[in-house]
């Protein structure tokens, strides 16, 4: 089977204005296949959100490729819909405005995109909130509305750049079991950055460990815990183990990247 | 100095009332009481010093013989004829500042070269008051309405440009990335993110350049201008009528007050995502 999305001894630097230039990435390469939920998990700094906006195409690998069904990203991939971790929504549009922005650019009829947007809205549980502006809302709801405006969009893949870490534990939990639950119904392929192992122990079929600056891949672990995943599972043995393999990797790069910085 | 007393005042109180936070709503009946005591005090101190001689009639003419000139004036329609033609003129010349200069500003942000292009005169321009402009439009275009407007045109449509420059280059550059990452094309961009992103910023530039073009509109009708509010409180001086001259003053800061309601009706009305930041 072909990946569906996928980097190939992918680089990248950045030319610092003063000082020596940034090696964010450093000869990553990692295949993702259709359908699967792969979490990128690793250190602040470590070339996580460099990784997602070249998939995105925001920016271009300094050496190797990036592809999308084996051709290469080489500028903005409308295919890799994104969630920024800092929302991004459109202050001047209600909250149906931005959900119904990727159908309204693509010249979807009105009548059309306002039904598809009011299927993503009740979705994400924010009926009776069409008229809302972003300001209006809370952090979590304010997400919900960059979730629904990315799916009533339907792209082909979804990156997640640490989507819920701005919001609190239970608002977090509610997103998590959301975010699964839409995953289940459409299968979609999800790229999706964390610093929290439970998150993603919680949300994926796969994950992939990146080491400190610059980033590589450290390893990368299946992760078969049986789903839904409630608080059975995750008092589970097979829990535990997977969590503490997962945090002796993570552990030596963070001991490791704060010697680099000190 | 006193007689700008109360005119000081309501320009003080409008921008209390402007600061949109919780403190402004515990202060605010405090600071009312605070400026109306204010105001009550300068007029008394108007009152007592213009009755008692302290201050000559020549220097400062009583609040009654003002109040006398304020009937006569507006009784006459003479009054309401300078508003209207002040008026006229400041809308005129600001309506066509703003049509070239917005269009400019934005270019100028997105496109680098019509700011290559346009740069050099912005900054030889900037610096001339709009009077220095008196001479060269009264050759060009003589003394009819049309100086007038080209002369509030001049004196505007730079600080629209430079506004609309500034917060077209500040919308922020995630937001253009959202959007072409839901598939957005260039033209969806600018209508949709840029336009609507640099629109407080541009709104807020008319509303401070508003003001400008009324000073504007009154030095180039106390040059040369037979009505107007300029002109009638230049005519007031040759006739030696301070009253007059007051009353002139005091209409100009009501329609310039006046002028400023409305744009900010006008704000709300376009800026409805920043309601919360106008209440
Ligand atoms: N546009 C840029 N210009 C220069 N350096 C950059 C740029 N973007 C990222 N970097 C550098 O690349 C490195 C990786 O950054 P990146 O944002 O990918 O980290 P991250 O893993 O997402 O971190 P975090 O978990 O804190 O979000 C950092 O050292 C950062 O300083
Ligand atoms: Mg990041």
């Amino acid at each position: 089977m072909h990946p569906i999305l996928s980097a190939e001894h992918v680089t990248k630097v950045f030319a610092a204005g003063r000082g020596d230039p940034v090696v964010a990435v450093d000869d990553l390469s990692v295949d993702i296949n259709e359908g699967e939920f792969v979490c990128l998990l690793g250190a602040s700094g470590c070339g996580k959100s460099t990784m997602l906006n070249m998939f995105a195409g925001f920016t271009q690998p300094t050496n190797g490729t990036v592809c999308l069904r084996g051709t290469p990203i080489t500028s903005i991939e409308p295919r890799c819909g994104m969630v920024f971790q800092s929302y991004a929504l459109f202050p001047w549009k209600t909250v149906r405005g931005n959900v119904e922005f990727g159908l309204k650019v693509r010249r979807v009829s009105k009548d059309v995109r306002r039904e598809r947007a009011q299927q993503f809205i009740d979705m994400v549980k924010l009926t009776g909130f069409e008229d809302h502006y972003p300001t209006e809302l809370s952090g979590g709801m304010q997400q919900r509305v960059t979730l629904a405006r990315l799916l009533a969009n339907d792209p082909e893949v979804l990156l997640m750049d640490e989507p819920f870490a701005a919001l609190d534990a239970m608002t977090r939990q509610v997103m998590q079991e959301e975010l699964l639950r839409i995953h289940d119904a459409n299968r979609k392929t999800t790229v999706f950055i964390t610093h929290s192992i439970d998150e993603a122990l919680i949300l994926s079929n796969r994950i992939v460990v990146m080491s400190a600056r610059p980033g590589r891949v450290k390893a990368i672990l299946p992760n078969d815990l049986p789903s839904p995943r409630h608080v059975d599972v995750q008092l589970s043995p097979e829990y535990a183990d997977l969590k503490r393999q997962i945090w002796q990797l993570v552990e030596s790069e963070v001991r490791h990247h704060d010697e680099t910085n000190n | 100095m006193v007689t700008l007393g109360p005119v000081d005042d309501t320009a003080s109180a409008a921008v209390v009332t402007e600061q949109g936070d919780l403190r402004r709503k515990i202060a605010v009946p405090w600071m009312r009481l605070i400026s109306l005591a204010s105001v009550v005090t300068v007029m008394t101190l108007w009152y007592v010093s213009t009755e008692y001689g302290w201050i000559l009639p020549i220097f400062l003419p009583k609040p009654a013989t003002v109040w006398q000139e304020a009937q006569g004036a507006f009784a006459g329609g003479l009054l309401l004829t300078d508003v209207w033609m002040s008026s006229k003129r400041v809308f005129l010349g600001f309506a066509l500042a703003g049509i070239v200069a917005i269009p400019l500003g934005v270019a100028m942000a997105i496109w680098a070269p019509a700011k290559a292009i346009l740069d050099p005169f912005v900054s030889l321009l900037r610096p001339l008051p709009s009077i220095t402009w008196i001479p060269l439009t009264m050759l060009w275009l003589g003394i009819g309405e049309s100086q007038k407007v080209a002369i509030v045109f001049m004196g505007s449509w730079i600080y629209i440009l430079l506004y609309t420059y500034e917060s077209t280059k500040r919308v922020d550059p995630l937001l253009i990335r959202a959007a072409r990452n839901l598939g957005a094309r260039d033209i969806d961009v600018m209508y949709e993110v840029i336009f609507p992103g640099a629109l407080p910023g541009i709104i807020t530039g008319l509303k401070v350049t508003l003001a400008i073009s009324w000073s504007c509109v009154l030095s180039a009708e106390m040059v040369a201008a037979q009505n107007g509010l300029g002109a009638m409180i230049w005519q007031a001086k040759d006739w030696g009528n301070l009253a007059l001259v007051l009353v002139g003053m005091l209409s100009i800061s009501i329609t310039v007050l006046v002028a400023d309601q409305v744009a900010n009706r006008i704000e709300r009305l376009l800026l409805p995502w920043e309601r919360d930041r106008h209440q």
